[in-house]
């Protein structure tokens, strides 16, 4: 009797870890609760390596850009395979909102490995767009090809949170059960924050655009699981001619698109699929969103939006409102 | 701790960003309809290190002058010379009565200020002058009553500071409570060297070093601390009440006659605040050195780069979310610092000349003014008397200016 009692007692110790560091050009941060530090930081950078050299087009020798240079395709490792699947897919489901054959239209607007303020003329984007489409692309088992060899390929809009998911899973390997993993923003959660058993609290950013008004902490939303990514047209601009050049450019026109939206907040159940559908639902504008999200139900999302009277709005999706609201 | 610690009121942090680029575009976007002619009077090297950003700035200004008692200090502003076509005087009136200069900047050593300015002012001219305003209190008093008979005529001190992005963002944080209350304001200006220029064969060293003297310079306060003493004047809207100084020649015990070692308290009674400022010239560590300490944060800065660092309590607060999505995310430091600007600012000076380009072309008042340029040249004033005399100076009712 009493060793039942002793045993029911003899609780974890949980310790709290917390890593963070430098990768894709942005930052990371990893918080998991363990009772002794199985998953280091130099597992976590090595991983985050290997995903580079894999899907970085900033890394010469990446398998990327080994495609992107190649005449006809390569065949694929294991990351470029997966993210490409998923790409084609997202693909289909958004009607071609989602593309990663973007390429070189992001190269041409600037935003590209090499940054540049120079806005194309209309014979360029006419020139780039019958590079333009995943239709030009074939997977078959692990190779890729390309109809064209001025097909090349960004996966800008979906490696972060593929990466963030490949984390997640280097933790569940390590027998890690309660993480929050979070790339440039893309975050994924498991389980709750221990001992306490407090669900794991996520801020969204909101875009300030009056820059002395203080809530910048739009919502926090509580989680135990899943994973939920944002894409915002708010940071990553430029200007030329008075004109607002954001880096979302819609692959079927060629140009920057432009509407309403100022920044969707994707819930997904792994970051992968938040992160591939975040910057298509920008692209579609809110009613189109909105309609896009509720008819899936694997995915919910939080608008911030600009009316039409130039004022700050938000909505959300009946899922997500139930994840603001449980 | 690490940057997925979310700050509640971070609007200002992030913002900071904006700030910077909305001041480039409302500058940017003046509308280069006159160029203003110009010229220097003074040209050491701050003299010619404004001279050099004019030439950067040529929708802005046209330099058509320049102007120093100094051969050797004309033959080194023939640099700024770049098309060949610089008027090069010895006497300050004949660029006064140019009429085709619109405005003179004067950038001589402290004891002409006073007198070179009113003559500007009198001659029609608009004046960039340099900081400290005047020589004295009562050279300010002077300078205050002459301009109010020009309205028309703007008096630009060259206080910098008050327009960097970074400075003004400080000042934007103070206004809105992030630091709390502040108590405390540490500053220096330390150097580890004897702050002299060689002086030229022919010259005399009063000519050159006329910082060492006091008949031409009010020495380290004068030279260097007014910038951060000017700097509180504005960001708290206030001044202060009461001054404690103390200084020697500690060192370089080579016939100069302005200390090269000095610290003087000053207190902020509607404030609440004590504010240390120092100099030394026997060491560099800290250089220069700016901490506001407030009862949530220590704003720490250097001259193009600051960073807030929020206290204990403040930083619990900080951290009520586990993650943050969202396009860009605040940024801690390795020391658990925030970066107040995320791109460096440009000089000063820059920014200083800018904003002189729009009070002389919409003629409106410049942020660093005659008045306010007054109220920190009495502070520098009362600063030395205390240095000199060792006592305890006191804010004088006529040193209350109209603002």
């Amino acid at each position: 009797m009493l060793l039942v009692i002793f045993s029911a007692h003899r609780s974890v110790e949980w310790k709290r870890f917390a890593i963070s560091g430098a990768a894709q050009g942005t930052t990371y941060s990893i918080i998991y609760y363990a009772e002794d530090s199985t998953v280091t930081k130099s597992l976590i950078d090595s991983e985050l390596m290997s995903l580079d050299s894999s899907l970085s087009l900033y890394k010469p020798y990446s398998r990327i850009n080994q495609f992107n240079n190649s005449i006809k395709g390569i065949t694929l490792d294991k990351h470029l395979l997966q993210v490409v699947k998923k790409s084609i897919d997202t693909y289909k489901a958004t009607n071609g909102l989602f593309d990663i054959t973007v390429q070189p239209l992001v190269h041409a607007w600037g935003f590209g490995v090499t940054k540049s303020r120079y806005v194309p003329d209309a014979v360029a984007i006419k020139n780039i767009l019958p590079c333009v489409s995943t239709k030009l692309l074939q997977l078959k088992g692990n190779r890729l090809s390309k109809s064209k060899p001025c097909v090349k390929i960004d996966l800008n809009g979906i490696a972060q949170g593929y990466s963030v998911d490949i984390l997640a899973a280097l933790l569940e390997k390590y027998g890690v059960k309660n993480y929050i993993v979070e790339l440039g923003g893309e975050i994924r959660v498991k389980g709750r924050k221990q001992p306490s058993g407090e669900k794991m609290k996520i801020g969204i950013e909101s875009p300030n655009e009056d820059a002395f008004e203080n809530h910048l902490l739009q919502k926090i939303i509580e989680l135990d699981k899943g994973a939920i990514t944002t894409s915002g047209s708010y940071r990553k601009y430029y200007e030329s001619k008075g004109q607002k050049i954001t880096h979302l450019i819609n692959p079927k026109t060629g140009y920057p698109q432009k509407n309403e939206l100022i920044s969707v907040t994707v819930y997904a159940k792994d970051a992968i699929t938040a992160d591939a559908y975040d910057n298509a639902l920008m692209l579609m504008g809110l009613k189109q969103a909105l309609a896009f999200v509720e008819r899936r139900k694997d995915l919910a999302a939080y608008f911030v939006y600009k009316n039409a009277n130039g004022s700050i709005a938000d909505t959300a999706s009946s899922a997500f409102l139930k994840l603001m609201n449980p | 701790m690490k940057r997925r610690n979310f700050i509640r009121q971070s609007g200002l942090l992030t913002a900071g960003f904006l700030l910077h680029q909305q001041m480039l575009q409302a500058y940017g976007s003046a509308d280069a309809a006159k160029t203003i002619s110009i010229g220097i009077i003074g040209c050491g090297d701050r003299g010619n290190g404004l001279g050099s950003v004019l030439n950067s700035m040529p929708e802005q200004f046209q330099l058509k002058a320049v102007c120093d008692v100094l051969a050797f200090r004309l033959d080194q502003a023939k640099k700024l010379d770049k098309k060949n076509n610089l008027r090069y005087e010895k006497d300050y009136r004949k660029i006064l009565d140019d009429k085709t200069i619109d405005a003179v900047i004067i950038a001589t050593p402290l004891h002409n200020h006073y007198e070179i300015a009113a003559a500007a002012i009198n001659a029609g001219k608009h004046v960039y002058l340099e900081k400290t305003m005047t020589y004295d209190a009562e050279q300010s008093l002077a300078l205050v009553k002459l301009t109010q008979q020009y309205p028309k005529q703007i008096l630009q001190v060259g206080h910098q500071y008050r327009y960097t992005p970074l400075y003004f963002k400080v000042k934007e944080m103070i206004d809105k409570g992030y630091l709390g209350k502040v108590t405390q304001i540490d500053c220096r200006w330390d150097r580890n060297w004897n702050w002299r220029r060689p002086v030229p064969q022919g010259y005399t060293d009063k000519q050159v070093n006329w910082r060492m003297y006091k008949e031409y310079s009010g020495g380290l306060p004068a030279e260097l601390l007014s910038h951060q003493v000017d700097f509180i004047n504005w960001a708290f809207n206030t001044h202060p009440d009461e001054i404690l100084g103390t200084g020697g020649i500690d060192y370089y015990k080579d016939g100069r006659e302005t200390f090269d070692n000095v610290q003087a308290i000053l207190r902020y009674n509607k404030e609440g605040m004590i504010g240390n400022f120092g100099a030394t010239c026997g060491n560099e560590k800290d250089g220069y050195l700016f901490k506001l300490k407030g009862t949530k944060g220590t704003i720490q800065l250097l001259m193009n780069d600051g960073v807030f660092f929020p206290e204990k309590q403040t930083k619990k607060e900080l951290e009520t979310v586990d993650g943050v999505t969202g396009a860009t995310k605040i940024e801690w430091n390795k020391e658990g610092g925030i970066p107040i600007l995320k791109e460096k600012s440009k000089d000063g000076s820059w920014y200083a000349l800018k904003e002189f380009y729009k009070s002389v072309t919409e003629n409106s008042k410049p942020v660093s003014n005659v008045i306010t340029g007054a109220t920190t040249a009495f502070c520098v004033h009362l600063m030395n008397q205390s240095i000199y005399k060792h006592s305890i100076e006191t804010w004088k009712p006529e040193y209350n200016l109209d603002k």
